[in-house]
């Protein structure tokens, strides 16, 4: 009798160990095909896209991310798949498995493995996050990771292919944004348009509720708060159009709080400033001067206003109670 | 009470259930102000659309909101509704009766007239007497001059509009008490108003576009942008563009 349980289990170790060679032959074949498809094939086509040194950045961080999982995928399916095949009780077997004892190799060596896989992510990730100069995310107001090579010389002048960085400040309002440009005379419009080839500083800020300013394929997402300036670098590295959205909901037209912004060729964006400066300088001479942030509660309130009690744009000038209080 | 009457009974009360949630969805939270269309009467290309702001909205339970009303192109009443139809290709006339006081904009630059045909807006004042001949303006300066009351703008198309406000303290301190204020007009009391009118172009093709007012007149609200100017039917709406 205990002749025979030695012989079956013996049988189901040979078993056993024939199966785990077959998985272990399939998973790195299939592995290496998975992550050859997942880094060359799918890779080029993983959002935020490539229009931008900072979407490019993420890009090839998804993609490493995507082909490191890949093994794993890999593993997972083809385990329950080999399981569903081949591993299914017998009609009229009611037996157990074998007991599953401790192996304390296989232990250390997840548990190795594993934190390796973990730690490395981390150390990728956290380079990843400073060497392309913050990797298009707001830094705050005074951004630790910069582009090379590039310092803010003067804020009111700016030509290409110099180290002096293009800078474009975005304010946020309930609901539309609006883009300044105080290298070209501190005009505001509502088109945001970028060079190609050249660094650019977002000062993004917000004249009330928080929002969310997202270049989705430039890979450019900074918070725009109240009196806050929160700087985001990028370069945009190839020409055409790209989506603007707020990434914080602002309130009921947070939907609609999008644009089309243009990258275009530094020629054709030097146009682009002139034409906009002329077009808008009637309006330019009534903006308040350039600043990192604004503070519509104080405004130079004309004589009218003020016999009229309106010496802010705060929104709070009626009597408390009248209406009602939100 | 039987095994099938019980289940009987709880699916009836299910759906049920299911029904009133529906019926609340659709009856108060979707539900939208009137559409004021005016698609039918495009001629030749062009159609006029009429509105009025006013610093109360006595017909409604918000009496103390700022509001939009739109002209019934049918009735010729003014309708509490922010929501109206053009045809697509067609040149728009606007006129807005402004009926509201100055208020500063937040941002300056929503004083700049920008996507109507020529680039401005015209506008002329009623001081309570007398109306002055209507003149083109494309800028207005809202913090140095009592100058704007509302806008009227439509982000997706490019197109803002100040709505000029009336223009000495006294004026705006004489503002109507009523919304629609035509009911002012009616009794001879007409109260001091800007007349602003403009075009624009509507798109080729169909489709919906907000619009909006970028004045701070929620007034009691953070930053002024709620009550009001967060709830369809008063400062903000929508055009719906039709082929």
């Amino acid at each position: 009798m205990a002749a025979d349980a030695t012989t079956t289990q013996n049988a189901g170790h040979r078993q056993g160990n024939r199966d785990g060679l077959w998985l272990l032959i399939l998973w790195m074949v299939l592995s290496v095909i998975g992550c050859l498809l997942v880094a060359l094939v799918l890779g080029p086509h993983l959002p935020p896209g490539a229009q931008s040194s900072s979407a490019a950045s993420q890009q090839t961080d998804i993609t490493v991310l995507a082909t490191i999982a890949t093994p794993v995928v890999v593993g997972v399916l083809l385990y329950f798949g080999w399981a569903l095949a081949f591993w299914r009780q017998q009609p009229g077997d009611e037996t157990d498995a074998a007991p599953i004892h401790g192996n304390t190799r296989v232990q250390v060596t997840w548990i190795i493995g594993t934190a390796a896989i973990v730690l490395s992510l981390a150390v990728y990730g956290t380079i990843e996050l400073i060497s392309p100069a913050g990797a298009g995310a707001g830094e705050g107001p005074q951004p630790i990771w910069k582009p090379a090579g590039t310092v803010t010389t003067s804020v009111t002048s700016w030509a290409p292919n110099t180290k002096n960085i293009l800078q474009v400040q975005v304010i946020g309002q309930q609901w539309a944004w609006t883009f300044r440009y105080p290298q070209f005379g501190g005009f505001e419009t509502t088109q945001l348009v970028l060079p190609v080839g050249q660094p650019v500083q977002f000062n993004v800020t917000s004249l009330d509720v928080t929002h969310g300013f997202w270049a989705y394929t430039l890979g450019v997402k900074a918070d725009a708060n109240p009196g806050v300036n929160n700087v985001a670098y990028t370069t945009p590295e190839h020409a055409g159009q790209f989506q603007v959205r707020c990434a914080e909901l602002c309130g009921i037209w947070h939907g609609s709080m999008y644009d089309t912004g243009d990258v275009l060729s530094v020629a054709s964006f030097l146009t682009w400033t002139q034409t906009a400066k002329t077009q808008l300088a009637d309006v330019t001479k009534l903006l308040p001067p350039y600043a990192l942030t604004y503070d519509p509660t104080t405004i130079p309130a004309g004589k009218i206003n003020v016999a009229l009690g309106l010496t802010s744009a705060g929104g709070g000038y009626y009597n408390p109670a009248d209406p009602e209080q939100p | 009470m039987s095994l099938p009457a019980r289940v009987v009974t709880l699916v009836v009360a299910f759906l049920a259930v299911i029904a009133g949630g529906i019926f609340v969805a659709f009856e108060f939270i979707g539900a939208q102000p009137s559409v004021e269309n005016y698609t039918p009467l495009a001629k030749a290309g062009q159609v006029n659309v009429t509105m009025m702001t006013t610093p109360e909205t006595t017909v409604t339970n918000k009496p103390d909101w700022v509001s939009y009303f739109i002209k019934n192109p049918n009735t010729g009443a003014f309708d509490h509704t922010t929501y109206f139809a053009v045809p697509a290709n067609t040149r728009v006339n606007v006129t807005i009766l402004g009926y509201d006081g100055c208020t500063p904009l937040r941002n300056p630059i929503w004083g700049r007239v920008a996507g109507t045909l020529g680039g401005v807006e015209n506008v002329s004042f009623f001081n309570g007497k007398t109306t002055s001949p209507a003149a083109p303006l494309t800028t207005f300066d809202s913090w140095a001059n009592c100058s704007v009351q509302h806008t009227f703008a439509i982000p997706g198309l490019g197109i803002n509009v100040p709505v000029a406000s009336p223009t000495t303290v006294a004026e705006n301190n004489a503002l109507c008490g009523t919304g629609p204020c035509a009911a002012n007009d009616a009794d001879g009391a007409l109260a001091p108003h800007s007349v602003v009118t403009f075009s624009f172009m509507t798109p080729k093709t169909p489709g919906t576009y907000r619009w909006q007012c970028f004045v701070p007149c929620g007034g009691g609200y953070v930053d002024g942008n709620g009550g009001p100017m967060a709830t369809p039917g008063y400062m903000m709406g929508q055009m719906e563009v039709q082929s």
